[in-house]
């Protein structure tokens, strides 16, 4: 249990999303274990004992937009709802618990909050989430609700600009300096096509942990698979990119063995994919500022309620189409696969890129790459010519 | 839905019945179903199984009515005479959602009936019938003889003759299994339930429920094991049977080894080749994992294939499916038969033939032959014949087709079970294979104990809610909680439903220790801790190590509260509960 925690407080600190030794996680088994930060760690100890719960991670983001999203919402708000696929379809809703709430008990508010919700976003302390049935579900869960938060405050930046006395300058602070540029140089792809399965399996393992380590995605949003004849490797639902070894599944295209059942949730838009367009390789993660680009629709009057499920239009975002679709049976297997062959991409409304490598894995890399950074030129473009249009 | 709620309590002795009012607090600490059974039982609990005052209750929950997904269950609860312990099933088909309609929501049978009879419900009242014709028919018959009465639950020849695992079968095929309670009304003399209505639940807080509803089907679509391509929709439970052969715990011969190499012939997609597999399912569900042939009837589940197929080492899949029609017509638990069969077979050095099956069950379910003695069940059958070591039971009932070798949560949870040897009270096969909602590490005693004893909890409430497990393979106790708060317009949240399915679970445990359980009985067979699984494939199945096991057991006592022993500190435990 203890490397555990510490290794689910190291992920935090890799995956830049929580402020240098700003983490305090607690497990709990029949004793309570915890780790980093004093007066978080304390914290996310009280926590737990008021739950049933394996574990809780309580952070400070390593970005204040949870807390400016809690600031900027409205006084009588007790949540913030995002928009984006993981919040619609796991979070729901984050719960925001302000300082007058936490200027009592904060443990006993925090922890009524986190009795009914996955995470919260507590004023001036940062993320506190929870793990109902393992540890490393707390720490899916702080992620998600920094992913979330994340793609939710750069759609409200763009929408309603900066409100808060310090906003702008944090903002300016992490785009030029917390962003890094995003590339695929000086890392090594076997070239395909593969028919060694070994072969494709370390590459799997691979290709996963580049797309962690360059940034592309959070560890445990995403998923990878590689045809070999018949045969899909897929990473299984549930794993995370960067620790792939033994979570590969083989699945045969004709679905002659249910082995696969364990397989990615979105196995069907990669299998159609297959079909669809003869490639090799095929890519899937979340990254934020495509997520966040793909809910700019500027469809006037559009009669569809459901964008995220319902809207039958291909937008193009440069030359990367963004079509609708929910995860696994909800349609994203439908209307993917028709329209990724032609640049090798392809954006979800609100969740994710697919992108696909002909022979193998480089291309598809290559490609996700691109189209984030895409997506973040023409965000900061939007985002400067909203500030011109402002100040004139 | 109000908490003034109505129970049907017939004395068969007499043939009084009466409608009543079910305390508003047990609706509050209990939910329904299992919940609520589990308290009815209070007072009673250490009667004998066959007392003919032990009561058994049929109890539908508060979703149950409502389009809630998986909802249409009910949990059957009383004492099991094949383990001895406190004993609850859920079933799912439309005998739930029927007795809703009747305006009930929950019966309670006790006495004991002088001639068979019938119990038949309507929403304009109940009366018992004359079943003399009816008995010795199999399930087919009685449901037929009965269809114009609504829904029914009937007891087979097996439930008749005492057989310690009958089952009570839900026309629709789907069975309240496992411990023996079709032995319990066959005491009873009771051959069968009808129930009809046409009464309509309550949603409070439509709007508020719509939206849970809307997230819980969301999430069911994202759940590969649910709605994937290769999940428990398009194959039902079957599904498993390769994933289980791959992960190298498919409990073969016996549990003497883990892989069977004729298990592709009775995998899903074997059985959608050879039967066609039309989905159905229960009442209203989305999901509908149950499947039937083309000529209707209903195919096996995983646990049943497996247990006569790899355990009894019969590879030919129209034997398998012969014998689980045996079993659904004769109302019997296809795990529990399947399972002593196989200790019977390694106890005598040869397993059943396929065609063996077939006349070993007509004489389990009549006890004629050797049928007298496999109709007690493996731990009574291997004691008689002085091979104790051969059942494969936790406090007498017959394990599932998990082998614990392969997932020690699932070790773990076997042995807490309040109902013996069974796999989904804690269902950790959630996690540990099915990697749902996360994965943990099956090899690993790791954090177990906390896990199992959260999953028992939440279980509980689940089981009293009633919805479906497989529902949690997709959503999670938030979304039902949301869910209740719709039907009921009072606030729920996913703690204070576990908090609920601990007093459930305590509850439990103290009528076990009542009636004599103790720690020595949390154990597994001795076979676990001393022989290695089938390894190979690379994935090494090694004997389970004994000390860790106990240690994570006294970990597990002390989380629940329990003495180091699994005794209450506590006597007044259940005094103080409502
Ligand atoms: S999932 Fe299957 S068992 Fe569960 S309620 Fe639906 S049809 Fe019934
Ligand atoms: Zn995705
Ligand atoms: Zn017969």
């Amino acid at each position: 249990m203890r490397s555990l925690i510490r290794k689910y407080a190291e992920k935090l600190h890799r995956d830049r999303s929580i402020a240098q030794g700003r983490v305090g996680i607690a497990a709990k088994d029949d004793v309570m274990l915890t780790d980093g930060a004093p007066d978080l760690s304390r914290l996310a100890a009280d926590v737990l004992s008021r739950l049933s719960c394996l574990g809780v991670v309580a952070a400070s983001p390593s970005l204040p937009f949870a807390e400016f999203l809690l600031r900027r919402a409205n006084a009588d708000a007790k949540a913030i709802v995002p928009l984006d696929t993981e919040t619609r379809t796991f979070l729901h809703d984050i719960p925001i618990v302000r300082r007058e709430e936490l200027a009592g008990d904060p443990v006993r508010a925090i922890a009524a909050h986190l009795s009914n919700r996955k995470g919260v976003i507590a004023e001036g302390v940062g993320i506190v989430a929870s793990g109902p049935v393992t540890l490393e579900q707390a720490y899916i869960h702080y992620s998600s609700v920094f992913h979330a938060a994340f793609v939710k405050y750069l759609l409200d930046a763009l929408q309603a600009g900066f409100v808060l006395p310090g906003e702008a300058e944090a903002f300016r602070g992490f785009r030029e300096t917390f962003l890094r540029p995003l590339t695929a140089e000086g890392l090594s792809f076997r070239p395909g096509p593969f028919d060694d399965p070994e072969e494709v399996l370390s590459e799997i393992r691979a290709v996963g942990r580049y797309t962690v380590e360059r940034g592309l995605v959070d560890s445990f949003f995403g998923n990878i698979s590689c045809r070999v004849g018949e045969t899909i490797f897929i990473s299984q639902t549930a794993a995370s990119l960067d620790e792939l070894a033994g979570c590969i599944d083989p699945v045969p295209m004709d679905n002659r063995s249910t082995t696969g059942i364990t397989a990615s949730s979105e196995l069907l838009a990669h299998r159609r994919i297959y079909e669809a367009t003869g490639a090799r390789a095929i890519l899937h993660g979340h990254p934020k500022f495509a997520v966040a680009m793909s809910m700019l629709c500027e469809e006037k009057d559009c009669p569809v309620k459901d964008c995220w499920k319902d809207c039958p239009n291909v937008r193009m975002l440069g030359n990367t189409p963004v079509v609708a679709g929910e995860i696994g049976a909800g349609g994203l297997a439908v209307r993917v696969p028709p329209v990724i062959g032609a640049s090798g991409k392809a954006i979800v409304y609100g969740h994710g890129v697919f992108s696909i490598g002909r022979d193998g894995f480089e291309e598809a890399f290559r490609s996700m790459v691109d189209v984030e950074n895409r997506c973040r030129d023409e965000y900061f473009r939007r985002l400067d010519a909203r500030g011109q249009s402002k100040s004139e | 839905m109000s908490l003034r709620q109505h129970i049907l309590v017939v004395d068969l002795s007499s043939g009084r019945m009466r409608r009543e009012e079910i305390p508003p607090e047990f609706l509050r600490a209990y939910l329904g179903g299992r919940g609520l059974g589990v308290r009815l039982l209070r007072g009673r609990h250490t009667l004998s199984p066959f007392d003919p005052a032990m009561p058994v209750v049929f109890a539908v929950g508060p979703l149950c009515g409502t389009p809630a997904p998986t909802s249409a269950r009910l949990s059957v609860v009383s004492r099991s005479p094949l383990t001895g312990t406190v004993y609850d099933c859920s079933a799912g088909g439309r005998f739930a959602w029927r007795l809703r309609a009747a305006g009930l929501f929950a019966i309670l049978i006790e006495g004991k009936s002088p001639r068979p009879v019938v119990l038949a419900v309507t929403s304009c009242g109940e009366e018992l019938l004359p079943a003399d014709d009816l008995w010795g028919k199999g399930i087919g018959d009685t449901v037929g003889a009965l269809s114009d009465r609504g829904s029914v639950a009937a007891i087979g020849p097996a439930g008749e003759n005492g057989v310690l695992f009958s089952c009570i079968m839900m026309g629709e095929g789907n069975a309240v299994g496992r411990g023996g309670l079709g032995a319990v009304l066959g005491r009873k003399n009771l051959k069968a339930v009808t129930v009809d209505g046409d009464r309509s639940v309550a949603v409070a807080d439509r709007e508020r429920f719509d939206r849970a509803r809307a997230d819980v089907l969301r999430l069911f679509r994202a759940s590969p094991v649910i709605f994937g391509e290769l999940g428990i929709s398009e194959y039902g439970t079957p599904a498993l049977v390769d994933l289980m052969r791959q992960r190298r715990m498919a409990p073969t011969e016996n549990f003497r080894r883990t892989v069977f190499d004729g298990s592709s012939a009775y995998s899903g997609p074997a059985i959608r080749a050879a039967y066609g597999a039309k989905k159905e399912g229960c009442f209203g569900c989305p999901i509908r994992c149950k499947k039937r042939a083309s000529d209707g009837r209903a195919l096996p589940e995983y646990e049943t294939v497996s247990h006569f197929g790899a355990l009894n080492a019969i590879a030919d899949l129209h034997a398998i499916v012969r014998g689980n029609d045996a079993c659904n017509d004769l109302g019997m638990d296809t795990i529990s038969a399947a399972a002593t069969l196989s200790a019977w077979g390694e106890a005598r050095g040869r397993f059943p033939s396929p065609e063996e099956i077939g006349p070993l069950l007509h004489d389990i379910a009549h006890r004629r032959g050797e049928g007298v003695l496999l109709a007690e069940g493996s731990r009574r059958m291997a004691k008689a014949l002085g091979k104790p070591g051969v059942s494969m039971s936790v406090k007498s009932l017959e394990l599932p087709a998990y082998d614990p070798r392969g997932a020690y949560g699932m070790a773990l949870a076997y042995v807490t079970s309040n109902r013996g040897g069974c796999h989904l009270r804690a269902y950790p096969i959630s996690h540990e294979i099915l990697r749902k909602p996360v994965a943990s590490d099956r090899f690993s005693f790791s954090g177990k104990a906390r896990m199992i004893k959260i999953a028992e909890d939440m279980n509980a409430a689940v089981d009293s809610l009633v919805a479906c497990k497989f529902a949690f393979f997709g959503a999670s106790l938030e979304e039902y909680a949301e869910l209740l708060s719709g039907v009921t317009g009072e606030h729920h949240t996913p703690q204070g439903l576990k908090e609920i399915g601990e007093r459930i679970y305590l509850t439990e445990r103290f009528y076990n220790a009542e009636n004599g359980f103790t720690r020595s009985d949390d154990d597994l067979p001795v076979r676990f801790f001393t022989e290695a699984g089938s390894s190979g494939e690379g994935i090494d199945v090694p004997p389970i190590d004994r000390a860790r096991f106990e240690e994570e057991l006294t970990k597990y006592y002390r989380i629940r509260g329990l003495r180091d022993d699994g005794s209450f500190a506590d006597d007044g435990f259940l005094e103080r509960q409502p």
